[in-house]
């Protein structure tokens, strides 16, 4: 029980940071902020998805 | 380089209340020390070393508070005026940052010269060397591996959301590097520790334990151990070099979005 309650939380933290990705991404003309923006986002992912909880 | 000039002019303009409010505050600080009448040498100049601590960190907070200013400048209007100006965003930055830098030197090197003042109110008497170490290089090395990548890391916050303020989510770029850092920093943390080390260490307050023994006594045989142990070891060069290298590439990235925003 718990750990399906914990996928579930992981796939939608994943979901709300994927979404803030694409918003990084379409919010801006400059391409520096959309790495940093990416870099930022893809160290959240990687916490959420294989991070130890 | 005379655009370079102007830009520090400007941010000295801008930023001389912070600066002098904050190498003022020094003299609460000094007054507070004074304070403290705890019997035990030992005990006092330990409570006076962490009221110095508590100076510095009080400082960085402000310090990162007057470089992150982009955000009301973005609300009155002088942020877009600024992008619109012929000298690069890496002028802007970079005129910014020294100026942030330099007042942040002059700070703890009067916290060092601080520290030194209340090693001599508890007796323990240093050296030209130790003394140099305390006033500079100490200053030098903790400004290094902390408050210069703070700063740069701070610079490039506010850069980084003044990046999205025609399309709105300012929120959202904040959140992301706010919530993503202490990972990225983790992972950083745990490169660090791992290489530190590896090139020989730089050796620090070498003579102090012998000054400290003379006034406060020898210590149990295994704390003795210990204090000779990172006396003889100093401290590592790895991270200071690292946290240099990262807090130019920081530097760098917050000059390219500036050069690449609209105004």
């Amino acid at each position: 029980m718990t750990q399906a309650f914990l996928i579930v939380v992981r796939i939608a933290l994943a979901g709300l940071v994927g979404f803030w990705a694409y918003r990084l991404w379409t919010g801006t003309r400059s391409w520096t902020s959309r790495g940093v923006g990416m870099i930022f986002s893809a160290a959240l992912l990687w916490q959420i998805i294989g991070g130890r909880w | 380089m005379r655009s370079f000039k102007t830009l520090l002019w400007l941010e000295h303009r801008r930023s001389w209340v912070w600066a002098v409010a904050l190498l003022g505050s020094l003299a609460f600080w000094a007054w507070g020390i004074k304070q403290v009448l705890v019997w035990d040498v030992g005990e006092r100049l330990a409570i006076r070393s962490g009221l110095l601590f508590t100076a510095g960190a009080i400082g960085v907070v402000v310090l990162c508070m007057m470089i992150g200013r982009i955000r009301s400048e973005t609300r009155h209007g002088q942020y877009q005026v600024l992008l619109l100006t012929p000298p690069s965003g890496y002028a802007h930055v970079g005129a910014r940052y020294l100026y942030a830098a330099g007042v942040a030197f002059a700070y703890f090197i009067a916290i060092g010269f601080l520290y030194w003042w209340i090693t001599a109110l508890a007796g323990i008497h240093l050296d030209v060397r130790s003394l140099f170490e305390l006033v500079l290089a100490a200053p030098f090395y903790a400004i290094s591996v902390s408050v210069l990548p703070l700063l740069a890391w701070t610079l490039l916050l506010m850069v980084f959301i003044s990046a999205y303020r025609i399309s709105g989510p300012g929120w959202i770029p904040g959140t992301v590097m706010l919530l993503g850092t202490p990972f990225a920093l983790r992972w950083l943390l745990n490169g660090i520790f791992r290489i530190s080390y590896s090139m020989p260490g730089w050796r620090l307050f070498a003579n102090v334990p012998m000054a400290v023994i003379e006034r406060l006594g020898q210590p149990d045989p295994e704390t003795a151990l210990r204090i000779e142990q990172v006396a003889y070891d100093g401290v590592p060069i790895e991270p200071m070099l690292i946290m240099l290298a990262l807090t130019a590439v920081l530097l760098a990235i917050a000059g390219r979005i500036w050069q690449e925003v609209e105004a």
